[in-house]
């Protein structure tokens, strides 16, 4: 990005980064990019973590910063890479251990050793999973209870993650995402500028070939649940007339957002559904005002059961006391280049890689507005209104 | 002091043989107590079947209720309200389901019935159209609740006949459902009184009313001002409670409970309890307060210690009492007086002293009587004058306070498993415990829970009863 801006070095006041899964030898991100990339030392970092929303959080956080004056000029975004995520010993095992690697081991250390092997289960790793604490439920265990309790079918639910896998396909192919993505040089060498999850040629029928993941009988698959990938987005961040002083054509603004918490024992990923009207109102705005609408698909069923809610007057009255719905929103402006389904999902970087594709499809389109709603784990829920500069 | 049948019971193979062999044992069934703290959805995932005679006044509270508290509701496809239960449903994403009136159909957790608009003999026979083939779907520790008008004095004769018939019904199926561990239940609503209905609804069907079973609860409209709002997680958020008798039995579970729905306990018992009691409230947070109730100093000194560590009092939980049984031919003056003054005297002397600026608007008093105190013991002419004493006491005053919104009740608690019960002889002691319709004795916390419900703002509209934990005892019924 600072290639592509072109952003003077001496004009950057701060880093705020996003992420889930953070190294525990560096957990501050923010600081080490600035570092590791040889900014001025001036140039202080923070990271921000909200779950899956946390790539929103860096931006918002970044956007207060800026509105109250404590600097000019920041970048945010997020980042996770969930196959370097660290794999943790038991406590057991580490004390066991510990002679050996930290110390001299003593015969009786040894002893002790072998005499507590079994069971192995207590020393062995753990395969990382990533469960909800409070319920100790996986989300997809949760997002499944929410298909049954908003009834959203099978097919639903692979007709949205078709939708999603097409037009992202279509946005690829079209070229609609070179200007915001970044080829990744792998170990061996290649360049890699498109994701390798998007499957252009998936087909309603293949997906529901696919066998249910988190219940015997259940809807959700890995076709229609995103994928935990490796990714990185950030946005540059300064006021309207800072950005032309510096020669910027400005691409959005924000006008609002919202952060909500929901009982993570009810219904998990409902958080959305809470935080889009919130926001939607401190901007003073009604969702048909909106033109296009951007969710994170944590699971098509969670995204399906958001939008049945966000339809029904009866939720609208007694969960958010206003007399009306919402309001439907039409497939047409919704998540138009796909989502997370589709694109995949690193936690830290899914909010940022969201604001940057809606900031440049206002800027590009006739669009004047858009509205983006991501759930996180913990029972969170995150929605923000951009509008066109 | 440990209840034999009831461990036995739960030994699945002497449970079978038991069975088996056709032996004329009782087998009480376990009861199923919340093991949570307090929750916004003590309901999560109960199948509800619900149901009502020709109208259904209160059906739009009832669904409100159910559908907040977590629960899955079955309506018969041709019901009336049906259209109030699917809001309700779409509100918090729980599909409604068909109920259908066969003994076949999946089991249920609970059975509300809506006969408030009952008015004729004729009426009644919905109470069995919908019962009777649903009887057998009601699972272990179920919960039957049917709901009632409070009598007044406007009724036609015919109307309170039926209404009344009510109450002899759920007795009856408290008796036929209680050796499951199930609890039958009628909630009394005056006419005007339905938005107070959602705190008693959701206490009988939740796991925190075990051994409250055949029990009317009467709710009537509040007088005073609205109440501010409260979190079902947290009901009792920010109120102080004095709890009497704190070192042991109700008095500690009490004073637990208390603490885990939000509340600072002061802890009261005897100076001679001390150690007993900092125990208690130092795992409660709360205070410990070692003052002889029987003292003529002791209220000022109530008074004054809830003037040194906060601006006031919201609960008062009456719970210390003394047994002194003897027949009244050998009874000495002195036990006499030390009944009547400690569960009597002292009630009404520390009640009088906090009700003088210390008691908060919108407070909670809450007496402990005894089943004694409604049906009389041999051996117990002081305990229970002093326990029915207390009846009146809470009928009496809670008019007078009813303006500030403060409400007054008695819980008469049956055969608990105290300290006071583990010293009747053993063969008393079985007789007792089997005589309730779940055929064991009830936990202190039972009372405790019973006295926690009353203490929060959701029991708004209860004030002047008196609430019988006691598993639906055949004494005094």
């Amino acid at each position: 990005m600072l290639e592509r801006t072109n952003l003077s070095q001496q004009d950057i006041d701060a880093i705020v980064w996003g992420g889930v899964i953070l190294p525990s030898t560096a957990p501050n991100v923010g600081r080490e990019i600035a570092l590791d990339l040889g900014l001025p030392a001036s140039v202080e970092g923070m990271t921000v973590t909200r779950a899956c929303a946390s790539g929103l959080q860096s931006i918002t956080t970044a956007v207060a910063a800026i509105e109250r004056g404590d600097a000019d000029v920041i970048i945010a975004g997020g980042s996770d890479s969930t196959s370097n995520a660290e794999v943790s010993l038991p406590s057991k095992a580490v004390h066991l251990l510990a002679p050996f690697a930290f110390g001299k081991a003593s015969p009786s250390d040894v002893m002790g050793v072998l005499s507590q092997l079994m069971p192995l289960g207590d020393i062995l790793p753990k395969m990382p999973k990533i469960a909800e604490r409070t319920t100790g439920e996986v989300m997809g265990e949760s997002a499944e209870k929410m298909a049954v309790r908003n009834e959203i079918s099978r097919l639903a639910q692979d007709e949205l993650a078709l939708r999603s896998h097409e037009r992202a396909a279509a946005a690829i192919e079209s070229g609609r995402f070179d200007d915001e993505v970044v080829a990744v040089e792998t170990p061996t060498g290649a360049l890699v500028s498109a994701d390798t999850i998007v499957r252009a040629d998936t087909s309603i029928e293949r997906l529901g070939k696919l066998k249910p993941v988190f219940a015997k009988d259940g809807t959700l698959t890995a076709g229609n649940s995103s994928t935990l990938t490796d990714g990185a987005a950030s946005v540059l961040l300064m006021e309207e007339q800072k950005a032309k002083a510096l020669g910027y054509t400005p691409l959005a603004a924000f006008k609002s957002w919202s952060y909500v918490g929901v009982d993570p024992t009810d219904q998990l990923l409902i958080g959305p559904a809470l935080a889009m009207p919130r926001a939607l109102e401190r901007a003073g705005l009604d969702l048909a005002d909106i033109d296009l609408v951007d969710m994170h698909e944590a699971f098509a069923a969670q995204v399906l059961s958001v939008l049945k809610v966000l339809g029904s007057e009866s939720f609208a009255q007694h969960r958010l006391g206003r007399d009306t719905a919402v309001g439907e929103i039409d497939p047409a402006r919704l998540n138009v280049h796909g989502g997370s389904i589709a694109i995949g999902h690193p936690f830290g970087a899914t909010g940022a890689r969201m604001v940057t594709t809606m900031a440049n499809e206002l800027h590009r389109g006739d669009k004047e507005t858009a509205l983006l709603g991501i759930c996180a784990a913990g029972g969170l829920g995150a929605a923000a209104v951009l509008e066109r500069v | 002091m440990s209840d034999f049948l009831l461990e036995l019971g739960q030994n699945h193979r002497a449970r079978a043989l038991i069975k088996g062999l056709g032996l004329p044992i009782p087998m009480p069934q376990d009861l199923a107590r919340a093991s949570e703290g307090f929750i916004a959805r003590p309901l999560e995932g109960h199948e509800v079947a619900f149901g009502h005679g020709d109208a259904s006044p209160l059906s739009e509270v009832i669904a409100k209720t159910l559908a907040e508290a977590g629960a899955h509701v079955g309506v018969v496809h041709d019901c009336p309200s049906r259209g109030i239960f699917e809001t309700q449903a779409e509100a918090w994403s729980r599909p409604q389901w068909e109920l259908t009136l066969n003994p076949d159909g999946p089991k249920l957790d609970s059975i509300v019935f809506d006969a408030s608009a009952l008015d004729t003999t004729e009426s009644l026979r919905n109470l069995y159209d919908f019962f009777h083939p649903l009887m057998r779907r009601l699972k272990k520790c179920g919960r039957v609740v049917i709901l009632a008008t409070a009598p007044d004095a406007k009724q036609a004769p015919l109307m309170r006949a039926t209404q009344a018939a009510l109450l002899g019904f759920i007795k009856s199926v408290a008796k036929e459902v209680g050796k499951k561990g199930s609890t039958a239940n009628i909630i009394y609503v005056e006419g005007n009184a339905s938005a107070h209905l959602e705190g008693p609804l959701r206490f009988l069907l939740s796991r925190r009313s075990v051994f409250v079973s055949g029990q009317p609860i009467v709710v009537r409209a509040p007088k005073g001002r609205k109440l501010p709002e409260w979190d079902w997680s947290r009901p009792l958020d920010g109120k102080v409670a004095l709890v009497t008798g704190a070192a042991r039995g109700i008095g500690a579970a009490t004073s637990s409970l208390l603490a885990s729905a939000g509340a600072t306990v002061i802890c009261l018992d005897r100076p001679a309890d001390d150690g007993l009691l900092s125990k208690v409230a130092r795992e409660v947070g709360g205070m410990p307060l070692p003052v002889d109730i029987t003292t003529p100093e002791a209220p000022q000194a109530i008074a004054d210690f809830v003037a040194e560590h906060r601006d006031g009092l919201d609960i008062i939980v009456h719970n210390a009492g003394v047994t002194r049984d003897k027949t009244l031919a050998r009874m000495k003056p002195e036990w006499w007086d030390q009944a009547v003054d400690i569960n009597l005297g002292a009630v009404e002397r520390i009640t009088s002293k906090l009700l003088e600026g210390t008691l908060r608007d919108h407070g909670r008093i809450i007496c402990l009587s005894s089943v004694a105190g409604i049906a009389g013991n041999l051996g117990q002419t002081n305990y229970a004058a002093s326990k029915s004493g207390i009846l009146g006491y809470v009928r009496g005053l809670a008019p007078v306070v009813a303006r500030r919104g403060i409400t007054v009740n008695a819980i008469a608690p049956g055969f608990i498993e105290t300290r006071l019960t583990a010293a009747i002889p053993v063969v008393i002691r079985e007789a007792g415990r089997r005589l309730s319709n779940l055929g064991q004795g009830g936990q202190p916390r039972d009372v405790g829970d019973a006295i926690t419900f009353l203490s929060t703002p959701a029991a708004h509209g209860i004030t002047g009863t008196t609430l019988r934990v006691c598993g639906g005892a055949l004494i005094g019924a």
